[in-house]
């Protein structure tokens, strides 16, 4: 945070559902040192990829 | 997910909520609301004792209502945060009843009956929203008959089923099978209870209750004075006992053949390309069929499917030679069709009618499951995330987004990837998402200069 004059100036990033998307967007964010708020309305993150078993074309685990 | 967990640049905010965006790009409020897991965060160490213990079931929303959880959870096993949650709708405690045995149970001492809400006041200097989709509800067109059907299912519900730690183990058992094992289940419990009633007749007087009813039936009973006294209570057990017993039986044997579903159904664009819902093609459903199948198949090699959609949509890297591999190893078959309507037969299975476009002519075909491709829609409460936002969305409920910056909304510093910017699928959720970050960077890095100059 760094402070001119009145204004506050702050480079931390909110990241507004913990799915891959903001997963993703997050620990992209975290890696170039940028302080990120992740914010999922659920218990845990993951999102609709958690339900899946396998992603294609690779028959990768989604997990 | 893991690594979300334990960077320590993240913080982590699950079971959260954005209340309140006030300020402009570069210097935002953001006010969140935490809610109440009615378990300390920092004690939990998600070993899942309160859960065997707990006495409430709930239906469990992610294995789509096939499977139960308990009123205290972690939404899946592998969860990220690992912490359980009591769920305030179910909790006898929280609902005003008497329990507390989880409290008891955890050796961590971690659950709180009296947390509260917390809110938070997070400085921040860009917004991204990836708040995802929700499916389209396939019961908007009857003529497909979800929920009437058991043998119906969405996509998403199938996935579940595919899942070895889902709630039938990765075997593909029919829904309506499942049902009647639940039904078994649930008798021979009642079942167990009424023989326990009858054990102490059957010890008092020295026979089995089948041999006492013939008696009875037939007239050759000679009663005791111990046996006249408790008859009408035996009688009146036993004939109790029947009545569980008896369609018990049918059941069981009923059940006898039943097996894995073998042959699937997949249909293509429901709520999606379709002009009374959703006019755009969702992108990943067609490719999310192919790999079902496959998946399918791979358990279980006598699986064939049939994938009727309007044609077949493999556009990405690998995906072409990923659906000819499918057809030809793994017994899919693509029939270029609309599906006009699903009915169903004797034996619960759903008969699909559709016009096969190659032989120009009507055909019925019945199926062990069906398989919904359910559209992709803006997700529920689009409109109020919106309207905390102050973004503007389009006509159908993603966030609105300018052509020339595509992952700018209407706010400055407010940016948005992933599905709630249109349908898309994993790989180019990925892909969007790493673009927003660098969005977002720019956005807070220009604001910096600006003020530092």
């Amino acid at each position: 945070m760094k402070t001119t004059g009145e204004t506050i100036v702050t480079k931390d990033i909110l990241v507004l559902g913990g799915g891959i998307a903001g997963i993703q967007s997050s620990l992209d964010l975290a890696e170039m040192g940028f302080k990120v708020y992740l914010v999922e309305q659920l218990p845990s993150i993951g999102g609709k990829m958690a339900q899946l078993d396998k992603t294609f074309p690779t028959n990768d685990c989604a997990i | 997910m893991l690594d979300v967990g334990r960077h320590p640049n993240i913080k982590l905010l699950a079971y959260s909520e954005l209340e309140k965006l006030t300020g402009e790009a570069g210097n935002f409020t953001a006010t969140v609301r935490k809610k109440a897991r009615y378990v300390e965060e920092d004690k939990c160490t998600g070993c899942g004792a309160c859960r065997e213990v707990c006495p409430t079931p709930v239906i469990d929303l992610y294995n789509e209502g096939h499977a139960e959880r308990r009123a205290i959870y972690s939404w899946f096993a592998q969860g990220i945060p690992s912490t359980h949650t009591i769920d305030p709708d179910h909790c006898r405690v929280l609902t005003g009843k008497k329990c507390g045995i989880c409290q008891k149970k955890c050796q961590a001492g971690a659950i709180n009956f009296e947390q509260k809400d917390t809110i938070l006041e997070l400085p921040v200097g860009a917004v991204i929203l990836a708040t995802g989709y929700d499916v389209f509800d396939p019961s908007r067109i009857p003529e497909y008959r979800y929920k009437e059907i058991d043998n119906v299912v969405t996509a998403m519900e199938f996935e579940r089923f595919l899942s070895a730690s889902g709630p039938t183990e990765g075997h593909v058992y029919r829904p309506s099978d499942r049902k009647v094992k639940a039904e078994i289940a649930e008798l021979e419990n009642k079942v167990r209870k009424s023989l326990k009633g009858l054990e102490k007749f059957e010890k008092d007087h020295g026979m089995t209750s089948a041999e006492f009813y013939a008696a009875h039936q037939n007239g050759s009973l000679n009663p005791t004075e111990a046996l006249e006294k408790d008859r009408d209570k035996w009688l009146e057990r036993y004939s109790a006992h029947l009545e569980h017993e008896t369609p018990l039986l049918a059941l069981k044997e009923k059940a006898k053949g039943f097996k894995s579903a073998k042959k699937l159904a997949f249909i293509q664009c429901v709520g999606s390309r379709d002009l009374r819902f959703y006019p755009f093609c969702s992108g990943y459903c067609c490719m999310h069929a192919i790999k079902e199948s496959i998946i399918a198949h791979e358990h279980d090699n006598d699986t064939h499917s049939v994938i009727f959609g309007m044609d077949i949509r493999a556009v990405g890297k690998g995906f072409e030679e990923y659906k000819i591999r499918g057809g030809n190893n793994s017994n899919i078959v693509y029939k270029r069709s609309r599906v006009a309507e699903i009915t169903k037969d004797a034996d619960e299975r759903p008969v699909v009618i559709y016009e096969d476009t190659k032989e120009q002519k009507v055909k019925k075909e019945p199926f062990d499951l069906v398989i919904l491709a359910t559209a992709c829609g803006p997700v529920k409460g689009a409109g109020k995330i919106a309207e905390t936002l102050d973004i503007q969305m389009d006509r159908f409920g993603f966030f609105k987004t300018d052509p020339a910056n595509p992952l700018d909304t209407t706010r400055p510093g407010v940016f948005v990837c992933g599905c709630a910017h249109s349908p898309m699928d994993i790989p180019e959720s990925v892909a969007q998402a790493s673009s927003a970050a660098a969005r977002a960077v720019q956005a807070v890095m220009k604001k910096t200069d600006q003020k530092a100059s």
